[in-house]
């Protein structure tokens, strides 16, 4: 067939991760330019997949005889934009991030990003289990090249490695169902109503749940960024890209399975309210600068799974406007919150690189005075997360909220009381990440107890956050459009074609309104930044017309002392105690006291020093723990008993074995 | 006033370790007055031998003239993940006078307190070296306003015992009337502003009205609403006449019948009680070993109370009942000081009956504990006071002072730790410390 | 809650009608009014050698210096000043012996800046004895309730107009009071009340102490009195927005 210059692209874009790859021994830019080519490369093919039909690259026959190639269709391509966007703002600052010797985080980077590439532009599953195999190889490398090489960060990458295999198990699970169902590998038939596609779901649901990090295998997202502290934009990558691919995979396989039963619903909207909540949580008490982020990407996959479950059960239930509205909250979220945490995690790579340390409650003053590009993108992103109007977080959680709100359209009670629940836990959540948030770049970048070296190649630093931060700006100001955009993929995922749900009301222009239900409730993001434009016209016009008075600086009032004395000063970790202390009960919070030092017996009335630790603990990590206890016990035992080192006993084996062999040839011939 | 011993001490009966408490020492180490808890006998001694002497706790020593801002003690060290120095003041509207307080924590709660004093330090201790007493007088009473009269009380009793001068019978019952008029005023004025920080908003009010009636009366009768003056020998001349006494008793008895009614008033809100009970908790053994005075002493178990324990006219004919609280948090200390108001109005009653009918009698003040150096103690509102001065030539020598604030500050950061912030504001007025007393 | 309204009503209104009427006998005692000779039959000479402050010279008294002591009373004086006697400059706290009899106070005097007719007031203590601190905070008791003129304590000099200092300034709270003093915004003025912090008081001349509030920051106010009552207090923040009762005699 005539080579189609749009399939062309994409081969070489996805070609162009792997070629990076093996040039990085060379030079480690080399990998990284490629990387943005590909990038580029594939922003423009999703582009065109998302306006005109999909589009397919190379294609061969495949080790299992079915025909393979490298295809998008609408709703990868959804995707496929969304983490090239990431790639290319993560893609320019590993370029000045990467001050290493070793090629081996660049060689990792590329691998990790071609194999999501690959599984992104695969035409039928085993295409996609090789493509997500690999990514979990690759970004388990990625995670190796944190700093320093001590016990805690390859057992953290570890645990991250055998949580990455347990999911691609299940998701080996869901495709060999898939393949009973329907015949063949290829994504297109659907299979119906029933226990195999309740098996299909099930399994799936796990496994693309291990990658996106939902609770309760939420340790597989924090422990590797957070213990192990992968460089930043690994970190970039593993927590918006990586768990995209997984959200990608829960979408297509939706998009399989015909008629989701109401139970579905229920279960994936629980297991997401439980996710935002813990998230949040979570994240409102990390003084981690990496820690945060990553829970806070388990708050935001977990609002992907409550709008998908909203969305299973109103279809279920009929209600075709709320589900069609809940599809593309879903599609918002997971846009939004790819671009804002990259943006998050890349202001955290500028502030290691500049403060040298994780914690919170040391990183004050990072941003060099006069980085503007660090300052807004950092502002922008984490108000995003924050849901702060008019950014693209906003948007997206009003859009959840919005679904939620509508539950009592449900037929069934017990329906409308899951809801109840589940927009209860998405309402603390969205308040205690606005602690989480503030916390986050109150302490980093807006506290400046002391002056600060600039970074090296931190202008490109700075300004790539910068420049996140704008798209994030830019999606929430012009979401109605892109909404408008992403209709094509939302189709996909719900068997039939559908509008945009933008509209028009008062005297709002046509097409500039996203209209929830019909009509629930409106919002037109657009007109907020004109309307502060507005306001803040009419302030300034008043302040440069009206009467001024001399204006005077004077120094922050702290009840007379000296103010600003090193030690004097709130921390991180004392913002967030109250919430320690009001969420004892659920964070299991405890104060360790310890002697800090010899008690003078000189002076009746001294008293002792002590130190006290205020500590939470993370139930889910010690369940884990103890699974691994008990486990290694099992494995101890199961050794001891079969593998007692006694020759008499293998030369058992070895004839029962035999004998075990020669029955069945037997049998069978 | 306290009998003096020479030559070598007497071993007290009960030397348990939290029964005998020194309650002065004097900074050249020739003059020490020990309490026996158990027996209730206080001795003062003269050259004591310092093996002889109970442990001697920092804020028993004598105030030195404090120069320079700096810890009262020695700071708390406390470490942590996340612990900060938290410091309120010295310019804080929640506590009117001047002084810090750095707070140790990791948010919520109080880990350590730490009070920093010397911020008011008027050295008046040292400036009063060199003039008459009567002089000098006229600045000790100015050295905590709302305690002026048990100041001027005490330092006239220590200038009287070193001069081995005669009083005349009516001066020390002025004195008494005084005193106890001053106590019942900042007894008032302490569970008016702990009301206030329990926004027990109605309670009060009407506490502050009636202790502004106090002021009032006193302003009346002594012609200064804090009584400066009134009780020094070159003040305007003061007689009591029976129909002011008639007309001071009915008052008394008014004032001390609108106490009755909003004490109950008060006891019965739960939200009242719930912010002070085991707030600042001093227990029993931690107030005795540290050296507690007053009503934070006796709301800690310890039935100390100087009219009672060191006699002096009129009180050696007064009845005196005292508090038994022993909870030792706040609510007790509350509790301990209206039982007060009401034993004070009483012990006025009886004053102002049996006023005595000629003044002028002098009585003997005693002997003093070395030739030209005397003591002086009373039980100011906020605790036991004492004076110890020595004269030549009818001009101060030198000045010994121990404040019961001094004496109570370290029980008050002791009882926050452990403690929230929102719990500062309550011990804080619970205590009714005065660091104009501490940063003299 | 029907007990406390029963004792609200039966000890009824207590409030003062400062300033529409004049201060009561009760409301300000005897000390309450500054000093003055009575007539020109005063004995200077012995007055002066008894005052402990050095407040009474040939032919001068200082009402900023008298701590209320009374030793000069048997020498022709006595408490009978007006108790509207805060003065904008120190110099008017100097009056004659016998001090003329002038006119009372201009009916309509200007306030101190551009205030609003509503007052925040910011209480700062340099050294006090407490005696002062008491007497402001008893503006805020059923008595006074200085509430009712606008008068308003805050939490923060960055609310206040006024800063309000009460004590002798000593050596270390000469920089908090520095920066309590820069917080505060424009228009603002300072009250010295007592006259701890107008001369030193009974302190002046001790060592190791400033001696006067003007060394430190510009005075706008002097309220005299050891301590001042409420009333002369209250009489004070009048003065600051124009507000002050007129008619007393100087």
């Amino acid at each position: 067939m005539t080579p189609d210059p749009l399939g062309t692209l994409l081969t070489l874009a996805v070609a162009a991760f792997f070629v990076g790859a093996a040039l990085t021994p060379i030079r480690r830019s080399l990998g990284y330019a490629a990387s943005v080519a590909g990038a580029a490369g594939l922003v423009v093919v999703a582009v065109a997949v998302l306006l005109g039909g999909p589009v397919t690259g190379a294609s061969w026959t495949g080790p299992l005889n079915d025909p393979e190639a490298l295809r998008l269709d609408a709703l990868s391509a959804f995707f496929a934009l969304a983490c090239a966007i990431v790639w290319l703002a993560t893609s320019v600052y590993s370029l000045a991030y990467d001050e290493r010797r070793s090629p081996l985080l660049a060689l990792t980077y590329c691998l990790t990003l071609g194999s999501i590439a690959l599984l992104l532009s695969a035409s039928d599953q085993v295409l996609f289990l090789l493509g997500w195999e690999t990514m979990t190889l690759a970004s388990y490398g990625m995670i190796l090249q944190a700093e320093g090489r001590s016990d805690r960060v390859y057992s953290a990458a570890f645990v991250f490695l055998a949580f990455g295999e347990a999911s691609t198990l299940f998701v080996f699970l869901a495709v060999a169902g898939l393949r009973v169902g329907t015949g063949t590998f290829a994504f297109g038939p659907t299979v119906g109503p029933g226990s195999l596609a309740t098996l299909v779901f099930v399994a799936g649901l796990i496994g693309f749940g291990l990658k996106m990090g939902i609770a309760p295998f939420h340790l597989s997202e924090w422990l590797p960024i957070a213990h192990a502290s992968a460089p930043s934009n690994a970190s970039a990558v593993l927590s918006s890209t990586l768990t995209l691919a997984g959200v990608y995979g829960l979408f297509r396989l939706v998009s399989l399975l015909e008629s989701p039963p109401l139970w579905w619903g229920a279960m994936v909207l629980g297991i997401g309210a439980v996710s935002v909540l813990l998230g949040a949580l979570f994240a409102a008490v990390s003084e981690h600068t990496k820690g945060l982020p990553a829970y806070s990407t388990i708050e935001n996959n977990g609002l992907i799974l409550v709008a998908l479950g909203i969305a299973l059960l109103a279809s279920a239930d009929g209600l075709t406007t709320l589900f069609v509205f809940a599809v593309f909250a879903a599609f918002y979220q997971a846009l939004a919150h790819a671009v804002a945490k990259t943006g998050l995690f890349l202001s955290a790579g500028y502030v290691e690189h500049t403060a040298h340390t994780f914690d919170l409650n040391s990183v004050g003053g990072a941003a060099k005075e006069g980085d503007p590009g660090e300052y807004a993108g950092t502002l922008a992103a984490t108000l995003s997360l924050a849901a702060g109007p008019p950014l693209a977080g906003f948007v997206s959680e009003w859009m959840v909220l919005e679904a939620l709100f509508q539950s009592y359209q449900f037929g069934q009670s017990w329906v409308q009381f899951v809801g109840l629940l589940a927009g209860a836990a998405v309402a603390l959540a969205a308040g205690l990440i606005v602690v989480a948030m503030v916390k986050f770049v109150g302490f980093s970048i807006l506290w400046r107890p002391r002056p600060v070296r600039p970074a090296r190649g931190g202008a490109t630093l700075g300004g790539v956050v910068g420049v996140v931060g704008g798209i994030v700006l830019a999606l929430g100001v012009l979401a109605p459009w892109t909404l408008v955009l992403v209709a094509p993929s939302a189709s996909v995922l719900i068997g039939h074609g559908v509008a945009a749900p933008v509209g028009q009301l008062l005297s709002v222009p046509a097409g500039w309104s996203i209209l929830s239900g019909s009509p629930f409730g409106i919002l037109s993001p657009p007109m907020i930044p004109i309307a502060l434009a507005v306001g803040a016209a009419v302030g300034v016009g008043y302040y440069a017309l009206g009467r001024r008075s001399p204006r005077r600086r004077a120094p922050v009032w702290m009840a007379g002392s000296e103010p600003g004395r090193p030690g004097e000063t709130y921390t991180s970790f004392a913002y967030s105690t109250g919430i320690r202390i009001m969420m004892s009960s659920v964070l299991g919070t405890r104060e360790v006291r310890a002697s800090a030092g010899p008690v003078s017996v000189a002076a009746v009335d001294s008293v002792e020093p002590y130190s006290v630790d205020l500590e939470v603990f993370d139930a889910f990590k010690l369940f884990y723990e103890s699974l691994v206890r008990v486990g290694d016990a099992l494995a101890a035992a199961l050794k001891a008993a079969i593998m007692p080192g006694r020759l008499g006993r293998y030369l058992a084996y070895i004839l029962i074995v035999v004998l075990v062999v020669v029955a069945l040839v037997a049998a069978l011939y | 006033m306290p009998r003096a011993t020479a030559g070598p001490p007497v071993e007290s009966a009960a030397r348990g370790p939290s029964e005998v408490a020194l309650a002065y020492l004097a900074s050249d180490g020739r003059v020490a007055i020990v309490n026996d808890y158990g027996s209730g006998r206080s001795e003062a001694r003269w050259d004591p031998d310092p093996a002889s002497l109970p442990e001697v706790a920092s804020a028993w020593r004598a105030s030195p003239a404090r120069t320079g801002v700096g810890p009262l003690d020695a700071e708390e060290a406390v470490e942590g993940y996340g612990v900060f120095t938290f410091p309120y003041g010295p310019i804080s509207m929640g506590v009117p006078e001047s002084g810090r307080f750095d707070l140790r924590t990791y948010g919520e709660r109080i880990l350590a307190l730490t009070p920093f004093v010397g911020y008011k330090s008027r050295r008046i201790v040292a400036s009063v070296v060199g003039q008459r007493p009567e002089d000098a007088a006229l600045r000790i009473e100015r050295l905590a306003g709302n305690f002026a009269a048990a100041h001027a009380s005490a330092f006239l009793a220590a200038v009287e015992s070193a001069r081995r001068s005669a009083v005349p019978r009516g001066e020390l019952w002025v004195r008494a009337l005084a005193q106890e008029l001053q106590r019942i005023y900042n007894h008032l004025h302490v569970i008016a502003r702990v009301a206030e920080a329990a926004s027990q908003n109605v309670g009060a009010a009407q506490t502050h009205a009636l202790a502004e009636e106090l002021l009032r009366l006193e302003g009346s009768v002594f012609g200064h609403r804090w009584l400066f003056g009134a009780l020094l020998p070159e003040g305007p001349a003061r007689r009591l006449e029976r129909s002011q006494r008639r007309e001071l008793a009915v008052r008394c008895g008014e004032l001390s019948d609108r106490f009755d009614r909003l004490w109950e008033l008060f006891l019965e809100s739960r939200t009242f009680i719930d912010r002070i009970q085991s707030t600042a908790p001093v227990p029993r053994d931690l107030a005795v070993r540290w050296g507690g005075v007053g009503p934070t002493l006796r709301a800690s178990g310890v039935p100390w109370d100087d009219r009672l324990r060191v006699p002096v006219a009129p009180y050696t004919d007064l009845f005196l009942d005292l508090p038994h609280e022993s909870g030792g948090d706040a609510l007790a200390r509350l509790l301990v000081r209206a039982h007060e108001i009401r034993a004070s109005h009483l012990l006025v009653e009886q004053m102002l009956d049996r006023w005595p009918g000629d003044p002028s009698v002098p009585e003997d003040p005693g002997p003093a504990i070395a030739p030209g150096r005397g003591l002086g103690r009373v039980e100011s509102p906020s605790g036991d006071l004492v004076y110890d001065v020595s004269m030549e030539d009818d001009r101060i020598v030198a000045v010994g002072l121990r404040t019961a604030s001094r004496a109570n500050f370290p029980l008050f950061a002791r009882g926050l730790r452990d403690g929230v912030f929102t719990d500062f504001h309550f011990a804080w007025e619970s205590f009714g410390l005065v660091f104009a007393e501490v940063d003299a | 809650m029907p007990s406390w309204i029963g004792q609200a009503v039966r000890y009824g209104i207590v409030t003062s009608r400062y300033p529409e009427a004049a201060a009561t006998d009760a409301e300000v005692p005897a000390t309450g009014r500054p000093p003055a000779a009575t007539d020109g039959t005063v004995d200077v000479a012995a007055a002066a050698a008894r005052c402990p402050v050095g407040a009474i010279r040939e032919g001068e008294l200082d009402r900023g210096r008298c701590v209320r002591c009374a030793r000069c009373l048997p020498n022709g004086f006595a408490f009978s000043g007006p108790v509207e006697a805060a003065t904008r400059h120190r110099s008017e706290l100097r009056v004659g012996t016998p001090a003329p009899h002038g006119p009372g106070l201009a009916a309509a005097e200007p306030p101190l800046a551009n205030f609003p007719r509503s007052l925040h007031v910011f209480l700062v203590d340099v050294g006090s004895c407490n005696a002062c601190n008491l007497e402001v905070m008893a503006l805020a008791n059923p008595f006074y309730d200085a509430s009712r003129l606008g008068i308003f304590f805050t939490n923060s000099p960055r609310h206040a107009d006024v800063l309000l200092v009460v004590g002798v300034p000593t050596e270390e709270m000469v920089e908090p009071l520095r920066r309590a003093y820069e917080a505060l915004p424009a228009p603002k003025a300072v009250v010295a009340v007592g006259v701890c912090p107008i001369s030193g008081g009974a302190f002046r001349g001790s060592p190791g102490l400033k001696g006067s509030l003007d060394e430190i920051v510009p005075v706008d106010l002097y309220v005299p009195g050891c301590p001042p009552s409420p009333v002369n207090v209250l009489d004070g923040l009048l003065r600051v927005i124009g507000r002050g009762r007129a008619g007393g005699e100087r």
